[in-house]
């Protein structure tokens, strides 16, 4: 039964790491689901799961990590069982593509900016020579970089410039989604916010669905319509922008939290405020609620029983003992 | 940098270095080769083969170019090996004044090529007469020879069978061959391949061992109160001798190999050590002082790696004639560029560490930052470096010395491996004479090799495979 | 851009060598003074012999002073230090390194330049060989290490690599000549060529049988090495980002491995191979002696045993001018297959 309106669906996605010290349960039991033309922003802090998560989307975790169980529906098929070359030919940059982070390092040194490009219309589309570089000068304007960029090579480039290039190769086989990871993250502000608004003037004229990572809540507002809070591989907040910042409605104290520690430019600060403690150690997380040890307000049952998502209001569900009434 | 995150620094890296099997390997080996070098005089035959490698005495007795004894072990004919006798039964008669004592060695003869001399020690004094002679176990005692010492204060004496008693040994064979095939020139024949062989026709051309116990008797006339042998002693010279045979001076290789141990891992750390500390300074320095000063330093720099090292060794031991020291001085002085361009990467990128800021804002001198925040965190690199030095070092060494052009004065394995190059022992398969000492630099070389590589490995975890 | 740089490091490359030639004069000027000495010597003796003698004793007398006063003023040693050195060196750098004291080349010629310039392609001919084939081994087992890195066969190559790390070339090829030229006779012990040369295309036959002992010895030594070092240069940018990025964007894996990966991976490996080549300039001085090959480094050991000095140091002279210019050539090739020097800095 094809799904029409969710274009992905996350069932239940379990990623482990095998280390010397130990198993990393970096994703543990992640579900959620993408609309089409919908933006949703997944934050939370360094080392949460996000990347994992969405390298775990295109099959990419890198060594040694594997998907362990659950299902990603792509269109309604699972493309978990799929083959290496399945997932290249019909799935990667067809279906899915991803804008990384730290455009710094993601280009190729040795081969020209035109090259690069080329290489991917031309693996993925039977098209000629003059075709390919039609569009892919098509997509660079559109991005805002003139067309001798084709010649250049990446280290000729800024970070800015660079960043385009990667929004301009991940959309030009215009995908069903697109996964920009911190794309912003290593960028002066001026250019952040260039970047930013192409990304939204792009989603508006191209109809994206987006799943925008980042740390920085700001830039979330931003950009996307639903929030999905990561912690410690698990997802403890799914749901409206809105209805999460939102002041005064149902949150999840680590949202809150993230909420609080980003200082508002038009009130008084008078301590900046943060979250104590560190991240937990995902080789053995901690029993029960895995934030609980940082969490202000700590119940006796969050230290045993794990909370699942609770649903507060429509469409708005947080992972907290706190928001369970019998 | 304090003692205790020295220290620290040091349990983390040897915790880490504990799990590298071939690291462990290379450092057993390395206590192996130290270990040797302290037990030396007591695992050789010949203790002072390293002060007296060119005294022709020191090495009398020996065979020359005789293969290893364990030679014995795969092949059919077995050769006498090399032996010292000391044990002798000993008898004194006096017959007025004058005293005529007998001393009498035993010797097991199982072989099937006799022993190349025989030879009779002793320390005498006065004018005493010493006549050998030997009892064969076909009962037949041949009288060898008759010598008179003269007159001295006290003096070694020393008999040789194979030189002195060619015309007693030749008249006895003689007895058994027909008259015809006494063509044989007298000069010719060994004594030791006559004397050790059964009494029969065929005795002088290509005789039969006579396997059985020898004696060996020495009667020594002592003719007045003054005269004294002492001391007495019997070497028997091999046809195969030592663990690892002897060289064409009759020089015992093993000896000489254990004696080079010490010399290879003094010119190989010490090289390493001296090269590795100048260049990791000298990277630093030219990272963090910056500037026109680094500019200079790198010119001086490139002016260093620009020249071909080893041909430029050469030449100037071939003109020069260093001794050992002044050649590890040498080398040091090319050595130190290996580290410096990754030193001095690993400096630029410290160098704008905030601590290093804070460090300078607190007003501490460029010295004190360089000693004591920047060149800590060098050290297990620094360490990495010496280890794989050292082979190179050694390496160099020995092809200096291989060309002749090495410190004489001491025994090096390059040394060994140019005598035998110069005496022939590729073209006439004296195996044992040329592995040795190659063999012994490549186990040194894999010593440091395994140690290095392991550290390295360590230093470079982005390498890291699981 | 690159012109410049091409420029730049050339010119440098020429002021350090000129640098190291005026001290390699300095540094051995004694000596090879002492050896002009007695040439001259020689060479007036020989001129007198010829002579006719029917001069008197203090004509003759005369007459060698007078040589010997017009030689050394031809070879300025009765200048100032200063003089002498930059004469020297300035004679180096136009090829004119004296007569041999000994040694002759193949065609019976003193000049040291023609003893040296028929040496130079025997030595290029064989280390070029050797490294060639090294690094076509290298790489295809480096590659392979990179691939199935931490395996067994990686750990296993690698111990290898360790073994022969400070295993001497020239041990192994004594050991390899006395195996397979005198234990079992299948290779010749040593020589370019078997004597007298044969000729046509058996000359080239010969010549390949005379190579393949010292070729594969420098191979077997060699190839562990470069294996290693290409493993470990393939594997770092194997981690890097990019090919990660590559690699989603549904690059296949041979493009990205043969493509990206190795083509950013080009210039340290050809850093690499240059490098073992121009160690080999002159650090196979006892290489070359033990198989007789008549190259560069044999030409060392021989020009020792004779104590021929004007030889010795004609060819210290070379080797470092082809040091160096291997060292600059280097830089060229660098910089021509990394775009960032080629391409030079960023655009705004």
């Amino acid at each position: 039964m094809a799904d029409t309106n969710n274009i992905l669906k996350v069932e239940k996605l379990k990623i482990n790491f095998l280390t010397r010290k130990g198993k990393v349960y970096a994703v543990d039991d992640i579900s959620f689901s993408l609309k089409k033309g919908e933006t949703i922003g997944l934050v939370g802090e360094s080392g949460c799961g996000k990347t994992t998560t969405v390298l775990g989307l295109m099959k990419m975790v890198p060594t040694p990590g594997e998907i362990i169980s659950g299902r990603i529906l792509i269109d309604g098929k699972d493309i978990i069982p799929l083959s290496e070359n399945e997932m290249r030919e019909k799935v990667r940059w067809v279906k899915i593509s991803m804008v990384f982070q730290g455009a710094m390092n993601c280009l190729t040194p040795v081969y020209t900016i035109g090259k690069q490009m080329m290489e991917t219309i031309q693996e993925h589309k039977e098209m000629a020579y003059s075709q390919a570089k039609k569009k892919m000068i098509n997509y660079l304007n559109l991005v805002g970089l003139p067309e001798d960029i084709i010649r250049r090579y990446p280290h000729e480039l800024s970070g800015g410039m660079k960043q385009r290039v990667v929004i301009a190769t991940a959309l030009f086989l215009e995908p069903d989604m697109v996964i920009c990871d911190e794309p912003t993250t290593a960028l002066d502000v001026v250019v952040q916010a260039q970047i930013i608004n192409l990304i939204k003037r792009l989603k508006k004229k191209l109809g994206l669905s987006v799943i925008f990572i980042t740390h920085d809540l700001a830039t979330e507002a931003e950009v996307a319509d639903r929030l999905l809070v990561m912690y410690a591989g698990k997802l403890v907040e799914v749901g409206k922008n809105e209805q999460v910042y939102g002041k005064g409605g149902p949150i999840h104290p680590y949202t809150e939290k993230l909420l609080k520690a980003t200082p508002r430019l038009h009130e008084k600060v008078e301590e900046l405020s943060f979250i104590p403690g560190t991240p937990p150690d995902l080789v053995d997380p901690p029993s029960g609620c895995r934030f609980h040890p940082r969490c202000s307000e700590v119940m006796e049952r969050c230290k045993k029983d794990e909370p699942p998502l609770i649903k507060v209001e429509p469409e708005h569900w947080i992972a907290c003992w706190r928001s369970y009434h019998e | 940098m304090k003692w205790i995150d020295i220290k620290a620094g040091f349990w983390d890296f040897w915790n880490e270095f504990k799990r590298v099997r071939f690291g462990l390997f290379g450092l057993i080996l390395l206590f192996i080769f130290i270990f040797v070098v302290l037990i030396n005089s007591y695992i050789v035959p010949f203790p002072e083969a390293s002060s007296r490698w060119r005294d022709i005495t020191y090495w009398e007795d020996n065979p020359v170019s005789a293969p290893p004894v364990w030679v014995n072990w795969f092949s059919s004919t077995r050769r006498a090996p090399s032996l010292i006798l000391r044990e002798h039964t000993f008898l004194e008669e006096k017959m007025g004044k004058i005293k005529l004592t007998r001393a009498v060695f035993e010797y097991e003869y199982p072989y099937d090529l006799p022993p190349l001399d025989v030879i009779f020690h002793g320390y005498a004094k006065g004018s005493p007469v010493i006549m050998l002679s030997m009892e064969r176990p076909d009962g037949q005692i041949v009288e060898l020879v008759r010598r008179p010492i003269s007159k001295s204060d006290g003096k070694t004496i020393r008999v040789s069978i194979a030189k002195d008693t060619r015309i007693e040994s030749y008249h006895f064979g003689a007895k058994y061959e027909k008259p015809e095939s006494n063509r044989i020139e007298r000069e010719m024949v060994k004594p030791t391949s006559i004397l050790f062989s059964e009494a029969k026709e065929g005795i002088l051309i290509h005789p039969t061992p006579l396997k059985g116990s020898y004696k060996i008797i020495a009667e020594i006339i002592l003719s007045s109160e003054n005269d004294v042998v002492e001391d007495v002693y019997l070497s028997l010279s091999g046809s195969v001798s030592g663990w690892l045979g002897t060289d064409n001076s009759k020089r015992d290789i093993w000896s000489g190999m254990i004696a080079g141990v010490k010399w290879a891992l003094l010119i190989g750390l010490l090289t390493a050590f001296t090269a590795v500390s100048i260049g990791v300074i000298y990277g630093v320095m030219s990272a963090y002082l910056g500037g026109w000063k680094d500019s200079l330093m790198q010119r001086i720099f490139e002016l260093f790696i620009s020249v071909p090292l080893l041909p430029v060794l050469i030449v100037m031991s071939a003109i020069f004639k260093p001794n050992i020291w002044i050649m590890i001085l040498m080398m040091s002085c090319f050595f130190w560029v290996g580290p410096v361009k990754t030193v001095r990467s690993m400096g630029l990128q410290i160098k704008e560490e905030t601590y290093i800021e804070a460090a300078r804002a607190f007003g501490a001198s460029s010295s004190r930052i360089i000693f004591k925040h920047i060149i800590p965190l060098l050290i297990p690199y620094s360490f990495a470096s010496m280890a794989l030095y050292v082979p190179s070092a050694i390496v160099y060494e020995a092809s200096i010395s291989l060309l002749g052009l090495g410190d004489s004065t001491i025994v090096t394995w390059g040394q060994i491996l140019h005598d035998a190059l110069t005496g022939g022992a590729v073209i006439n398969g004296l195996w044992w004479w040329v592995i040795p000492p190659g063999l012994f630099i490549a186990l040194m070389g894999m010593t440091f090799a395994f140690i290095g590589f392991a550290m390295d490995k360590i230093l470079h975890p982005k390498l890291r495979t699981r | 851009m690159y012109w410049k740089y091409c420029l730049r490091r050339i010119i440098y490359g020429l002021a350090i060598f000129i640098l190291l030639i005026f001290i390699f004069s300095a540094l051995f000027n004694t000596t090879m003074e002492n050896t002009l000495r007695s040439q001259i010597e020689e060479e007036i003796r020989t001129e007198t012999i010829k002579l006719d003698t029917r001069m008197t004793p203090e004509e003759l007398t005369r007459y060698v002073a007078e040589r010997r006063a017009f030689k050394q003023d031809l070879y300025h040693l009765g200048k100032p230090l200063w003089n002498r050195i930059v004469w020297r060196a300035i004679n180096v750098l136009s090829l004119d390194f004296g007569k041999a004291t000994i040694m002759r080349s193949s065609s019976g010629e003193a000049d040291v330049w023609i003893i040296i310039a028929e040496c130079i392609p025997r030595t290029v001919l064989l280390f070029t060989t050797a490294i060639f084939i090294n690094i076509i081994l290298g790489l295809w087992l480096g590659l392979k290490k990179a691939q199935r890195a931490g395996g067994l066969m990686d750990k296993t190559t690698s111990i290898g690599t360790m073994i022969v790390y400070g295993m001497p070339s020239w041990w192994l090829g004594m050991l390899v000549i006395m195996f397979f030229a005198y234990t079992i006779k299948i290779f010749p012990s040593g020589g370019l060529h078997s004597i007298p040369p044969s000729t046509g295309l058996a000359y080239y036959t010969d010549l390949l049988y005379h190579m393949t002992l010292p070729v594969l010895t420098l191979v077997f030594i060699g190839f562990w090495g470069s294996a290693f070092l290409i493993r470990n240069i393939v594997l770092s940018i194997l981690q890097e980002d990019y090919i990660m990025a590559a690699r989603t964007r549904g690059i296949p894996e041979r493009k990205v491995l043969y493509g990206h990966a190795m083509r950013t991976a080009a210039p340290p490996i050809v850093t690499m191979a240059l490098l073992s080549l121009l160690a080999s300039v002159g650090g196979n001085i006892i290489f070359e002696g033990i198989f007789s090959w008549p190259g560069l480094g044999n030409l060392y050991w021989i020009a020792i045993e004779q104590n021929d000095i004007p030889v010795l140091m004609g060819n210290l002279f070379i080797t470092t001018a082809l040091y160096i210019g291997g060292l600059v050539i280097l830089d060229l090739i660098y910089g021509f297959l990394d775009p960032r020097i080629k391409m030079g800095g960023k655009q705004q």
